[in-house]
């Protein structure tokens, strides 16, 4: 499970970094969120 | 440990992932100038602030989308709007629904303190939002509304508050 853990946290730093910083990423997340949400409120 | 609680944790662990994704895009967009899609964005910085006479907003009906900006709270999102006899409306829908009540938080706040700023092509504008709950106005703004947009926005789901419309007013 330590290895495990450690791919979590690796994982967590590179998606909080790639949304930060690489273009396009935050536009995909808001996509799918919306996509999710949106029927969700109807 | 059993097998059930080390799949939970597996499973935690792995809708961390898209939990820090959506968390980090909110904080992002909220440092931004404006919305962008879902996530609320900044206060609306860049453009001129608009000074002068009423503008004539009937070129809005030829404008998708606009950013909306409450003073207070300071955060914005991008809305659909509509002029109808020369006055500005703005509206929230899925107003009926929980999750819809947690997704569009502005309304209410909008209905406590409507100072508001919206920016349009680039040039900022300051108005007071003002809610319409009912009257014979709201038959002309939805079908305003459904002429421009594919909503099924009407006088009756604005009256039983599945929708909440304000007039963007000039500010006194």
């Amino acid at each position: 499970m330590k290895l495990f853990y450690q791919c979590i946290a690796v994982a967590v730093v590179i998606t909080a970094l790639a949304v930060a910083f690489v273009p396009g990423v935050d536009e995909y997340v808001e996509a799918t969120v919306q996509g999710i949400v949106g029927p969700l409120a109807r | 440990m059993s097998i059930i609680k080390r799949l939970l944790t597996i499973v935690t662990c792995l809708l961390l992932i898209p939990a820090t994704a959506v968390v980090t895009a909110a904080v992002k967009q909220r440092f931004a100038d404006g919305p962008n899609r879902f996530f609320s964005g900044g206060p609306l910085i860049a453009g001129d602030m608009y000074t002068g006479s009423e503008p004539h907003w009937g070129f809005v009906n030829d404008i998708t989308t606009i950013e909306l900006q409450l003073v207070e709270p300071p955060r914005s999102r991008r809305i659909w709007t509509v002029e109808h006899k020369d006055k500005l409306y703005v509206w929230s829908g899925y107003m009926g629904t929980t999750v819809g009540r947690w997704w569009k938080g502005w309304p209410p706040q909008a209905e406590r303190d409507g100072r508001a700023v919206l920016r349009i092509d680039g040039q900022r504008y300051e108005r007071q939002l003002v809610r319409i709950t009912s009257g014979d106005v709201l038959d002309g703004i939805c079908k305003a509304i459904t002429d421009k947009y594919p909503s099924r926005t009407t006088r009756a789901s604005v009256e039983a508050g599945d929708v909440w419309l304000f007039e963007a007013a000039p500010r006194s």
